[in-house]
């Protein structure tokens, strides 16, 4: 990827067995512990841990209207336990229809399926964890094309 | 960068159908509240309520003409939201420090 800000790669090393870390990927339950910190919750986490296999997702948000939910799904891509695991994830209405980013206001090229990709590994200490998550944009074959899409908007709205 | 909580409420302000079709409109020039509303069938008050939503937070700005007040979409704020790696990183560092304090228990759980 030659375009960085379509990526984020974050390295921590945590003071826990490595099976510990992949079960905090891999079980619902655990998951649903800590990926919905500052005030979200994570009421739905469905995972079929099979290659293919459907990855669902309900993150909630309150919000002085109420809870407000979004949802995401995706596929398990890799599952090499307990070293490396690789799942798409998308934006989705709660049935799991794609919400295409073009029909939030985004712009052509915007990434509408992302990438996550965990690395552990046993190390003095604990175990290091790397994870990339980067956008595949609509269209695409990954290369940075929607950072000049939202140049191109911008653009096209200080014209207008 | 914008801040987290700005973003947790601009992903709050797009978790909702109808707002998403109002950007997605938007994005192709400004339009009246009047002009908004057409496509839906909504009453002039609730698509004015999803309207406060989005303006709250800070996608959409609207004019200051008195009567028609066009809105536009607010293209800052939607770079925040279309950069997610800016918007992600924070929200991944969070979630990881949760996942220390979830190991953390483990730990306290296994002795």
């Amino acid at each position: 990827m030659s375009d960085q800000d379509s990526w984020v790669r974050i390295e921590r090393v945590f003071d826990a067995k490595i099976e510990d870390v992949w079960r905090m990927w891999t079980e619902a339950a655990l998951f649903q512990r800590w990926y919905g910190p500052n005030g979200a919750q994570v009421p739905t986490a469905e995972m079929d841990l099979t290659i293919g296999g459907t990855r669902k997702i309900e993150m909630q948000m309150t919000t002085p209207k109420g809870p407000m939910s979004m949802w995401f799904i995706g596929v398990y891509k890799e599952i090499s336990a307990p070293r490396r695991l690789v799942y798409t994830e998308s934006m989705c209405q709660p049935d799991g229809t794609i919400i295409p980013p073009e029909a939030m206001g985004m712009p052509e090229g915007h990434p509408d399926v992302t990438e996550v990709i965990v690395e552990l590994e046993s190390v003095e200490g604990g175990t290091r964890m790397v994870m990339v998550h980067w956008g595949v944009p609509a269209g695409t074959a990954g290369e940075g094309g929607w950072m000049q899409a939202i140049d191109k908007l911008g653009e096209a709205l200080n014209a207008g | 960068m914008v801040q987290s909580d700005d973003l947790s409420t601009a992903f709050a302000a797009l978790a909702h159908p109808t707002r998403r079709a109002i950007l997605a409109r938007l994005a192709k020039g400004e339009a009246s509240v009047n002009q908004l509303a057409e496509p839906f069938d909504l009453s002039l008050p609730a698509i004015s309520k999803h309207i406060g939503v989005l303006e709250k937070a800070g996608l959409i700005t609207r004019g200051r003409q008195a009567q028609f007040r066009p809105c536009r979409i607010n293209p800052e704020a939607i770079k925040s939201v279309a950069d997610w790696a800016d918007a992600y990183r924070p929200i991944w560092n969070q979630r990881f420090d949760a996942m220390a304090a979830v190991l953390e228990d483990m730990k306290e759980d296994d002795k």
